[in-house]
């Protein structure tokens, strides 16, 4: 579904270049349940952020679905991002100003074309879906970490994209709600078929997931 | 929910969580439109003051002046020497051309007018009989002076109510009564109704004093006279009267030794004057608007940094860069509308207030002007900081604490 080919991604700093990606290449396919593990510092960041078309590499091409994206203009990707791809943030990133259902409806604002179903209802069986259904009016600073997490996901979900792309979902909770959060993963990846990537400096989290790809200064140092 | 509901849902939104700077800020603006809006109403009424004025004499009035009063591109120009050079031949002249319904030759004298005591400065303008018709005076006490009057020479006056309660401390009084003009005894038959103007250079008709052109030779020794008022038959042939009347001056007396001037004309040449001073005065007005909408372009650069994450996590979920320009955009020309409103309806309030005074005037010239203005305004100024916030990077703007 997603391929990515000789990814190289520079930074200027100063008169020096950070190479912050060298030579990547991975695919990840349809349904898929993958881990990318790396310290910080590893470029893992970066990798997540060109997957997921809020950046363009220097060079290498990004294929989606056999289409190569990796030289869109910014609307084009701004698109793409809202069709194809949903993020869950480690510190969620909702707008504290928006209530839940606002937030999980908000790709829907943005989208380009037209929904085959009502996003509205969509929002609400999902919220259903996650147990929070009650706190669809809330403001996203007046319910847990756990909970906030879940609409974060919800949101993600909104517009049934190919790929969820989760960097550092965990992180900001504790384990046990952490856990619910992964478990709600896998149990996306597995009812309904969404492929995941979740980012992660943890090898717990990582190992959660059915397949790894460990990052290293930049290069991809083993696959399984 | 469509998209530009949204985007004014959303703004309105973020209006109402900072009510207080919302309000701060829409201040410039709602000074601006209110001053010149203000602006544009009084200029209105004053225009329909004067064309009420000019109306309530009628529109089909020539005046034949002893020097060129209005220049070739419209506006006053310097006389020259105005001397007393139309006579009684010209007058008789004018009366005979097809379509001249009324000739009144007046003399103008700025004198001491004196009874019971009392003296006052007054202008004495002294015509024909038909000064009444021609330019729509009525007494309210006694009556105006006749044609036997103007052939007996008789030593009559009417008085404008003002002048007449100055001296006989109630205009009623003052018929019957002797005041002296210039130390000759005028028996007063008549004090005008009350008819205000004055203002703009015309005679003041409620401290005027009128008298027969024939009753006295010191205010007319050489049986001159200074301008000649014509009354056309209709609206109609005032045109062609007017050409007549240049045609058969022109045979007497030098072409810049007189001239003929409509009603319509002066009335052009003085709203065309205050146009040009209203305007340059909703010139002044309009700095206000433009410090206003700098207010506004502060504060939204401000608000883009403020809100440089909920950008990011905009753009992230798939917000183009310009729905971020359109949000912040949308924000700028509330606010503006928002002070633009406000200072409409306080300028409505104002002159509502002040009705009784002043007759001002907001017309729908106003409005669009206040409304389109300020959402040009908030366009103008929101652009700068809601391109700022649009051109933000994703990832930089997502990472923003």
């Amino acid at each position: 579904m997603i391929e990515l080919q000789d990814i190289i991604k520079d930074y200027k700093v100063g008169d020096d270049t950070a190479h912050i990606l060298r030579n990547v290449s991975l695919s990840i396919k349809e349904k898929e349940f993958i881990g990318i593990l790396g310290t910080s510092g590893s470029g893992k960041s970066t990798l997540m952020h060109i997957i997921g078309l809020l950046d363009n590499p220097t060079s290498g091409t990004i294929t989606i679905n056999g289409r190569d994206v990796s030289r869109l203009s910014d609307s084009e990707l701004s698109i793409l991002r809202n069709e194809y791809v949903g993020f869950v943030f480690q510190s969620f990133n909702l707008i504290n100003k928006l209530t839940v259902l606002e937030n999980i409806m908000l790709p829907a604002v943005y989208a380009r074309k037209k929904l085959s179903y009502d996003p509205q209802k969509k929002a609400l069986e999902l919220l259903t879906r996650f147990g929070i259904f009650e706190r669809k009016d809330f403001l996203p600073n007046k319910i847990s970490g756990g909970q906030q997490q879940r609409v974060a996901i919800a949101r993600a979900l909104v517009m049934n994209p190919d790929l969820i792309l989760a960097d550092e979902p965990t992180g900001n909770l504790d384990s046990r709600t952490g856990d619910e959060i992964l478990k709600l993963l896998e149990e996306l990846n597995h009812d309904l078929g969404v492929t995941v990537v979740i980012v992660t400096h943890e090898k717990d989290v990582a190992k959660r997931t059915k397949r790894q790809i460990f990052i290293k200064d930049g290069e991809v140092v083993k696959k399984y | 929910m469509n998209y530009i509901q949204f985007l004014v849902q959303n703004s309105l939104g973020d209006l109402k969580r900072n009510k207080v700077r919302t309000f701060l800020t829409s201040l410039g603006i709602l000074i601006g439109v209110l001053s010149v809006v203000l602006l544009i109403a009084f200029g209105l009424g004053l225009r329909n003051y004067i064309k009420n004025q000019f109306d309530s004499i009628g529109t089909n009035l020539l005046y034949v002046l002893p020097a060129r009063v209005l220049g070739e591109e419209g506006g006053f120009q310097d006389p020259g020497a105005v001397t007393y050079r139309f006579d009684e031949k010209d007058v008789t002249r004018v009366e005979r051309l097809s379509g001249a319904a009324l000739v009144v030759p007046t003399i103008e004298r700025a004198s001491i007018i004196q009874a019971e005591g009392e003296s006052k400065s007054s202008t004495v303008l002294a015509s024909s009989e038909d000064i009444d018709d021609i330019l729509n005076l009525e007494a309210e006490f006694g009556v105006f002076y006749t044609r036997s009057d103007l052939t007996k020479k008789a030593k009559k006056a009417v008085l404008g109510t003002d002048l007449a309660k100055a001296l006989f401390k109630s205009p009623e009084r003052a018929v019957g009564k002797t005041v002296r003009i210039s130390n000759q005894a005028f028996k007063v038959v008549g004090v005008l109704k009350k008819k205000g103007g004055g203002a703009f250079g015309g005679p003041n008709f409620d401290t005027i004093t009128f008298v027969p052109y024939t009753s006295s030779s010191t205010l007319n020794p050489e049986k001159k006279f200074i301008n000649l008022y014509v009354q056309a038959d209709s609206e109609d042939v005032v045109p062609e009267l007017k050409r007549d009347i240049e045609k058969l001056m022109i045979k007497r007396y030098e072409e810049d030794e007189f001239q003929v001037i409509e009603q319509t004309e002066l009335l052009n040449v003085i709203t065309s004057i205050f146009s040009i001073i209203n305007t340059v005065l909703i010139g002044i007005g309009s700095i206000s608007l433009v410090v206003g909408g700098v207010g506004i372009m502060n504060i939204m650069y401000a608000s883009v940094t403020e809100r440089t994450k909920e950008v990011g996590i905009r753009r992230a979920i798939g917000a183009t860069k310009r729905d971020i320009l359109l949000q912040f955009l949308t924000e700028a020309v509330l606010l503006s509308l928002f002070g633009g409103l406000l200072g409409l309806i306080i300028a409505y309030a104002i002159v509502f207030a002040i009705q009784s005074l002043f007759p001002a005037e907001i017309n729908a010239f106003a409005v669009a002007i206040a409304l389109g203005v300020s959402s040009l305004i908030g366009i103008f100024f929101g652009v700068f900081p809601a391109r700022r916030a649009a051109n933000l990077s994703p990832i930089e703007a997502i990472r923003y604490e």
